[in-house]
């Protein structure tokens, strides 16, 4: 087990980035040009990213499997992005937003990290706008905010409830412009399937044409990853159908390591899972939470219809249990809390497993037109779903996957242990420990494309030197040569269960026992479930035609395949972290009142894993995290 | 449960160059909780299982938001009901024994690439165009500096608030992008921060428009209808006098 | 001179000439209605009134030219429009429907917009391209409206013109850029009103003359 060196800067935490920045070595622009950079992914952190390198100068090569690069899901995200500027006059700050995340992180993240990330959430504010994203605005014209979890400041800038989309767009209209100045080249429809590395650096990529079905190879200097989280893993999730870690996956198994895997966010405020034909959830935006009173009735078993449950029969349990917070818990406090009540048989709706989400108060009070403005789409995708009127009867909602804390592990600089790699959003792992606020991935995907990346690939460049490498070379060839192989393997099997019947089994074993809560037992048996069913994909998938054309089924079976065994890692991951953050709840370690109990003696530390070949045990490395800002307590929100 | 059973005729295409065709397929014990797009995956998992290839189709968030899923269902982009894609619609719209006609948007600049998938970069190129604000990242001035009026960006996110699906495109009987267009058009030319390149922009955009093969406006209005995000066509007359404003009056040529 | 064709040749372009020239034509059926109202005055009014244009001359000829110039425009660039939206769709839909946008008017365009040309052909033959003789103009129209076929025609023809106009007056605000969520339905439905009129009108003075006669 070796020590990770993150390199972070010395030096007092506010100035860290400032002197770090002067400390990189520049490209001048006149050589700019003469760089490669490959991005994958056109999210927040890679449309940004992308758009912000070639506007440096970098020649760009973006990649993603989508038809156009305003698809990716950050443009899912609906309640909004952090940041403090302290325009409510609330007492916000660069050092409270600081201090929030690593306390909503529950003490597994950096606090270098967190403290850039505080400081350049003002300056995305003033890129957005001027990018022309339409925040929601205050009569006067000036910016309005809202209320998220975890915080008790408003500090969240929102667009309706599409304000993913609406980030987006400022990210992909300006890559637009680059692509129009032919100083990006943008790739869609196209799925990494490999990274290559030339002497120890990563050089390029291997990817699948999806459309045709052709393996291209394409070098470049660095290779940017920003291929977003791997909650897919469990099959149902609030993410996007093609959300996979196929990316990220194979950079860990050309050595890059993978951090944290076990952390997944569970996100409180999701519509209930209704049939097992189910091929997503759906996200009901935290934001809802600034208004809703969530509440279950108060005996176990209470079939009553919700109108008909008095007061007095019902239990508003976030607001009893944590009273200065209220409704506005972090996620997986809320979370954890929701299963609890479920657990004690108190849930509601046919499968018991919801809890109300009522906005009778909010309407009586603010009246249903402002409702309406405020969450009004909301409230209509809730209806189209559940084919219920949320103004009249309370919304019904439980946990889902949502977010993944864990991911590629970086240093300072975003950088893998690889060189040349760098991991961007909600790809790495770095800044939301085991937990993330509401309204922190829109900011982190952000801050790491438009404001971080820029220095730090210059840095990387100017410092390293690269021998021109062409997409003949033999690591490409090889590489293309073994994705081949192993598409021309998945679609040869010619088994008897399809792709999304094996997906749905290892989605519902992580569910059961690597899900919300998890014990040392389950886990084991996780471990050994998930190896069987990896074994059996091998030898009985069932993929249908051809590897030369538009194939979606063997795109989904090649995700498939990567999240078998990444599967595994977490589970692993999860088994080694003897103690409870965050969203990794191991029953084992609670308090007395359920909460998560950490143990700082022995994990306090970042978890790397690092791949040792196919059949062999990954090595776990760790990072030790030190807090000298914010003091490691006993996270509370009563 | 409810369940419904329903016949599909559905537009099969191997690629580009085939010509295609229809083919019946019947869709049995679809729960009308589900959406179209998992009724599709029903009937896909069995043609899989059949050894059959199943229907190509593109979607993604299944949320409404990323616009990649859209099919014609019966005549309609995204299906009967007003405001939804067609992952949003769920089956409880549809009776026992319907049969449903599936195609994919059909224009000469959306090529079918395979079944209902198509290829909708043309948009893309629209937006390469001008469909933007010229931002360098890290020159953006305090983004409390230029008040806008809460009316006027409502207004803006009213336009912005297309996903680029396309259903626009496919629901226009002359395959025109206009609303497209025009919505790209106001929500950046509403903004104070999009003023300096607004004529430039609408001119640029307008002509690519037209180079990408799509049709003219008539102002038949089925576009606002279809629009899963029910942009209207204020949005179009917007554009237009952003162009006569900027063919008349601009030094844009 | 590049620009202009880059500009005016656009989709939005063509559709301005298209949006101008058919509000044009909308003021010149507005006058012509009011002027052929005479025909409800007996043969001396109308026959004044047609001698009374033919006195203006140049003036005359001119805006008859102008007139001409607005259809060659209006009716080119019209079936150009309706030839690139064929080419838009190469494939068409096997199944069409409506989600309730399109209206009679919307829909038919070019189809009525053709048969208004070929009636206008017939029209300009049938009284404006002849020997009136000393009997004068009235004679002649009512002459012509004695027969039911005739009155038939004008008042099949008038629908048509009613229809076209319904999409069209409001349209043509459309691409001018004229749409103010204060007005915008004020304008969609002064525009089927506007079309009623003009066709009523119209349609009513063939049934009145014939009825005369």
């Amino acid at each position: 087990m070796t020590k990770l060196d993150a390199k972070i800067p010395g030096g007092p935490i506010e100035s860290k980035w400032e002197r770090h920045r002067f400390d990189l070595k520049l490209v001048n622009p006149a050589n700019k040009r003469k760089f490669n950079a490959i991005v994958v992914g056109t999210g927040l952190a890679g449309g940004s990213a992308a758009a912000s390198l070639a506007e440096l100068g970098y020649n760009v090569k973006a990649f993603c499997f989508q038809d156009t690069p305003r698809r990716a899901h950050s443009i899912a995200a609906q309640g909004g992005i952090n940041a403090a500027k302290n325009y409510q006059n609330d007492g916000d700050s660069v050092w409270r937003l600081f201090y929030d995340t690593v306390k909503g992180g529950d003490f597994r993240a950096r606090e270098a990290n967190v403290h850039r990330l505080a400081e350049l959430s003002v300056n995305i504010i003033d890129q957005c706008v001027a990018a022309g994203v339409p925040f929601a605005r205050e009569y006067g014209g000036l910016l309005a905010n809202r209320s998220f979890g975890g915080a008790q400041v408003s500090r969240t800038f929102y667009a309706r409830g599409q304000t993913g989309q609406q980030l987006l767009l400022g990210c992909y209209s300006a890559m637009c412009r680059q692509i129009g100045t032919g100083k990006i080249k943008m790739f869609p429809r196209r799925e990494m399937l490999d990274l290559v590395m030339v002497d120890g650096r990563a050089r390029g990529i291997v990817v699948r044409n999806l459309i045709s079905g052709e393996i291209e190879r394409h070098t470049g200097d660095a290779v940017v990853l920003c291929t977003g989280g791997y909650g897919n893993v469990f099959f149902l999730s609030t993410n996007a159908m093609g959300c996979n870690v196929t990316a990220a996956w194979r950079c860990y198994k050309r050595g890059a390591y993978f951090a944290n895997p076990c952390f997944t966010q569970i996100h409180p405020t999701c519509i209930p899972v209704h049939g097992t034909y189910q091929s997503k959830l759906t996200l009901m935006s935290e934001s809802l939470r600034n208004d809703g009173r969530v509440w279950v009735p108060k005996n176990p078993g209470d079939k009553r219809a919700p109108g008909e449950i008095p007061e007095s029969d019902r239990d508003y349990y976030l607001e009893r249990r944590y009273p200065s917070f209220g409704n506005l818990v972090p996620r997986d406090v809320a979370s954890r809390a929701a299963k609890a009540v479920c657990d004690e048989g108190r849930g509601v709706g046919d499968t018991g497993l919801a809890v109300y989400l009522d906005f009778a108060d909010a309407i009586a009070r603010d009246g249903r037109a402002t409702i309406e403005r405020k969450y009004g789409n909301l409230f209509a995708m809730y209806e189209k779903i559940t084919d219920e009127d949320p103004y009249r009867q309370p919304m019904r909602i439980f946990p889902a996957v949502h977010y993944t804390m864990g991911g590629l592990w970086v240093d300072y600089n975003l950088m893998s242990n690889i060189d040349g790699l760098f991991v961007l959003g909600e790809a790495n792992f770095s800044d939301h420990g085991a937990n993330r606020l509401g309204a922190s991935a829109l900011m982190q995907g952000l801050a790491d494309g438009y404001f971080v990346i820029p220095y730090t690939i210059g840095g990387y460049l100017a410092g390293t030197p690269l021998s021109p490498v062409s997409e003949d070379d033999a690591p490409f060839m090889d590489s293309a040569r073994q994705v081949t192989e192993r598409t021309q393997r998945l679609l040869s099997i010619k088994g008897h269960r399809t792709v999304d019947d094996f997906h749905r089994e290892l989605g519902s074993i992580l569910w059961d026992y690597c899900g919300m809560s998890r014990n040392n037992d389950g886990l084991a048996k996780a471990r050994e479930m998930i190896r069987d069913l990896r074994a059996q994909y091998w030898q009985n998938v069932l993929v249908p035609g051809r590897g030369d054309d538009l194939n979606q089924s063997l795109e989904r079976a090649g995700r498939v395949a990567d999240f078998l065994e990444f599967a595994e890692l977490m589970v692993e991951d999860a088994l080694a972290r003897q103690e409870s953050c965050g969203g990794h709840f191991n029953e084992k370690f609670q308090t007395a009142e359920h909460e998560a109990m950490r143990d700082d003696e022995n994990f306090c530390h970042v978890a790397a894993w690092e791949h040792t070949g196919d059949g062999s045990a990954p090595q776990r490395h760790t990072e030790p995290l030190a807090f000298e800002h914010v003091h490691l307590t006993q996270r509370s929100y009563k | 449960m409810a369940t419904i059973d329903l016949t599909l005729k559905i537009w099969r295409q191997n690629s580009p160059r085939d010509k295609g065709r229809f083919e019946t397929l019947a869709a049995r014990g679809i729960s009308t909780d589900m959406s179209f797009l998992e009724m599709l995956d029903v009937v896909n998992e069995q043609l899989t299982l059949d050894g059959r290839e199943p229907i190509c189709f593109d979607h993604d968030c299944r949320e409404g938001i990323c616009g990649m899923c859209g099919a014609v269902i019966n005549g309609r982009p995204h299906g009967p009901q007003r405001g939804t894609t067609l992952c949003q619609l769920h089956m409880r719209h549809f009776a026992d024994g319907d049969t449903l006609a599936i195609e994919p948007f059909r224009a000469r600049a959306f090529k079918v690439v395979k079944d209902l998938v198509v290829d909708r970069s043309a948009l893309d190129k629209v937006m390469v165009a001008g469909g933007y604000i010229a931002a360098n990242t890290g020159s953006a001035p305090e983004a409390n500096a230029t008040p806008i009026a809460a009316a006027t960006a409502e207004l803006a996110m009213d336009a912005a608030a297309c996903i680029g699906c396309g259903a626009c495109v496919a629901a226009c009987p002359n395959a025109s992008a206009m609303l497209f267009v025009g919505a790209k058009v106001s929500h950046l030319g509403l903004l104070p921060q999009g003023r300096p390149e607004a004529a430039r922009r609408v001119l640029a955009m307008v002509r690519e428009a037209d180079r990408q093969g799509f049709g003219n406006c008539t102002n038949v209005t089925e576009c606002e209808v279809e629009c899963p995000k029910e942009i209207s066509i204020a949005n179009i007359a917007r554009m237009n006098r952003e162009f006569l404003k900027a063919a008349i009056a601009s030094r844009e040529r | 001179m590049s620009w202009l064709v880059g500009t005016f040749g656009t989709a939005i372009g063509k559709k301005l000439f298209m949006s101008v020239t058919g509000l044009c034509f909308c003021l010149f059926l507005v006058g012509h209605l009011a002027g052929n109202t005479l025909l409800l005055s007996g043969a001396d009014a109308f026959n004044a009134y047609a001698a009374k244009l033919q006195s203006l001359g140049a003036l005359l000829r001119i805006m008859e030219a102008g007139l001409i110039f607005f259809a060659v425009v209006h009716v080119g660039t019209g079936l150009y429009l309706f030839y690139q939206n064929l080419q838009a769709r190469p494939v068409r839909y096997r199944v069409n429907a409506s989600g309730g946008g399109q209206t009679l008017g919307s829909a038919t365009m070019p189809y009525t917009g053709v048969l208004i040309l070929a009636f206008l052909l017939f029209h300009l033959v049938q009284f404006t391209f002849v020997d009136k003789g000393d009997a004068g103009v009235y004679a002649l129209v009512a002459a012509a409206f004695a027969q039911p076929f005739y009155v038939g025609l004008y008042i099949l023809a008038m629908a048509v013109v009613g229809v076209h106009v319904s999409h069209g007056f409001w349209s043509a605000f459309q691409t001018l850029g004229m749409n103010h969520d204060k007005y915008f339905g004020l304008l969609r439905m002064g525009s089927v009103v506007f079309a009623v009129v003009l066709a009523a009108g119209f349609a009513f003075l063939p049934v009145f003359v014939g009825w005369v006669a």
